[in-house]
């Protein structure tokens, strides 16, 4: 375990995660994300200062199309079964949340937690015979 | 004062700058450092081991940072030089021994050429899309552990710390397609957003097996649990989530049979199509980042992590270079010296037309060798972190090795068996995988344990 020895926690309340670790643990991840896109930035920046810019002309900016100048919206019409799936996503993720929860304490609860599980899972999976009924799985 | 005038004037604009330059150095510079080394370093030496916490934060972020872009030079070049020899081509071969060079030099080609925002597109999204999709790849280095000890962080939520940092890529892939203002950008997004969307659920409940066995989220923890051979490695105990994990996870770095978002016979380059320059540089670099994420997290979670198939047993060396005293000073100033000689001695010797300074060159190199294979050899006998970082990117390169030779030898899958296999097949095994390990868990604890 790795501590940063700046210990101001409320040490003698009995949590059951080790709360220093935690905000340690956090921080790590905002300073990642701080030094990462310091990283990134720096890269482009030196890139932007070592490379060579023209101006060119005005086709120069338009949308690549495989040299045919674009024609009509770039911003064209698309499926909706991509819009379908991104539902479908949002409610089986939300479900491995809470899956990954019950697996962690799975050891203590055993039979209960399996039939409670089972019932839970039940459901979703009722949900997702449906969408597969009405044909939702299906690319078109 | 003329003598010294004269060739001053003499020497070029370019001279005049370089000679005060290398002055500096020269002289200015070593006395500079002996002073800084005598009167600063102490300062320095003091405040850095009373905020050990910082300095580790610092020096960790910095090494994955560092870390990744000779993972992703190295398996740039694995995959030109492996594919080509599958292909039975002959791949790079100018830059450096074999070519192996060649993506480094390709990489500052990159740094070197225009970086054109289109005159339509968001240029501030247009920016923050490589930067998005090149931080939520190389975050998960954060939890990823390299070796006993070797890890930047250890989060009792690192598995889902990792696949909620995974899952925003799909945000940067989006906001490149949209933001880029073409048609073929925008459905290479969309693709990519339905793809890694409909992977995702797969990947995550293939794991939950695993955290049922664990009984924990830390990688740390899991690669303990798989400490002492082979046959306690996950992959014997979850074979079928070790195999959901691994067509999920290639689907989740769009590498081969799942590359339809780069698709480059239909959409041109997906969502990078109207990228280029370093910030084209960073969607390609995030996306070899990515395979060797995937490696890693195969062989920590399924794989043994840094463990050895077979334990070796550890031995304790009793070495003690002071106690040798000056003893140490003439060996150090000897033992090169003699070994040299004598790797040089059979070339000398058998190889009568050989100068003998090229013996001795030979003798020196051979010598070279042998140290730093002494010195490898002691660290992995001596040392429980590198004899575990050797085995981790071992057992991880062999899975990157498996990537390229997919990408080799297999096509390309169409867009609706692709989504069809996530929901209809992969979605409902995972599942199944799951009750069945918990099942199990079930029947041998009421069994086992009375």
């Amino acid at each position: 375990m790795a501590h940063v020895d700046a210990g101001h926690g409320p040490a003698d309340i009995a949590f059951p995660v080790d709360l220093e670790d935690l905000v340690t643990g956090i921080w790590y991840v905002v300073g990642f994300v701080f030094a990462g896109t310091l990283f990134v930035f720096g890269t482009i920046g030196a890139a932007w200062l070592l490379s060579h810019r023209s101006k060119g002309d005005a086709h120069k900016g338009y949308p690549y199309e495989s040299g045919i100048d674009t024609f009509g919206d770039t911003h064209a019409r698309f499926g909706i079964s991509f819009y379908i799936y991104a539902l479908m996503f949002v409610a089986f993720d939300i479900e491995v949340v809470f899956i990954y929860l019950w697996a962690l304490v799975f050891q203590d609860l055993l039979v209960g937690g399996l039939v409670s599980m089972l019932i839970f899972v039940g459901i979703l999976l009722f949900g997702l015979a449906y969408a597969w009924r009405k044909g939702v799985l299906t690319w078109r | 004062m003329s003598a010294l005038t004269r060739p001053w004037n003499n020497l070029t604009l370019v001279g005049k700058v370089i000679l005060p330059l290398l002055f500096l150095v020269l002289v200015v510079g070593p006395i500079v450092t002996v002073l800084a080394a005598v009167y600063v370093a102490p300062l320095v030496v003091d405040i850095l081991a009373s905020n050990l916490g910082i300095v580790r934060f610092v020096v960790a972020i910095t090494a994955i940072l560092l870390f990744s872009i000779p993972a992703a030079f190295i398996i740039i070049y694995m995959e030109l030089k492996v594919i080509a020899y599958m292909n039975t081509r002959v791949g790079p071969n100018r830059v450096g021994p074999g070519g192996s060079l060649h993506s480094v030099v390709a990489g500052l080609k990159v740094l070197l050429k225009e970086d054109f925002t289109p005159t339509s597109a968001d240029a501030i999204v247009f920016t923050w899309a490589p930067v998005f999709v090149f931080l939520t790849a190389v975050m998960t280095f954060l939890v990823l552990p390299f070796g006993p000890g070797l890890y930047a962080q250890d989060l009792n939520i690192g598995l889902l710390y990792l696949f909620a940092v995974g899952g925003m890529t799909v945000v940067g892939l989006l906001i490149a397609g949209w933001s880029s203002f073409n048609k073929y950008s925008l459905l290479g997004g969309l693709r990519s957003a339905a793809q890694v969307v409909s992977y995702e659920i797969p990947l995550t409940l293939s794991v939950v097996g695993l955290i049922l066995l664990a009984g924990t989220m830390s990688l740390n923890q899991i690669a303990e649990n798989q400490s002492g051979g082979f046959w306690n490695w996950y992959v014997f105990r979850q074979p079928l989530g070790a195999l959901i994990f691994f067509i999920a996870a290639t689907a989740e770095a769009n590498r081969t049979p799942f590359d339809l978002t780069e698709a480059d016979s239909e959409i041109v380059a997906g969502f990078a199509t109207e990228y280029s320059g370093m910030r084209f540089g960073f969607l390609f670099f995030a996306e070899y980042v990515n395979v060797f994420i995937i490696s890693g997290l195969l062989t920590t979670l399924f794989f043994g992590a840094w463990n050895a198939p077979v334990p070796f047993p550890h031995i304790e060396l009793s070495l003690d270079p002071g106690s040798l005293g000056i003893m140490l000073l003439i060996l150090l100033a000897v033992v090169p010296l003699i070994l040299t000689l004598l790797f040089a001695l059979p070339f000398w010797l058998t190889q009568s037309r050989m100068p003998g300074w090229q013996a001795l060159i030979l003798g020196f190199l051979a010598f070279n060798v042998v140290a730093v294979g002494a010195v490898l050899g002691l660290a992995y006998v001596g040392f429980d972190w590198f004899a575990g970082l050797v085995w981790f990117m071992i057992k991880s390169f062999l899975f990157v090795f498996l990537f390229v030779w997919m990408r080799g030898t297999l096509p390309r899958v169409r867009i609706d068996h692709l989504m069809g296999f996530a929901w209809k097949w992969l979605l409902p095994a995972s599942l199944l995988n799951l009750f069945i390990t918990a099942i199990a868990i079930v029947v041998l604890k009421s069994t086992v344990i009375p």
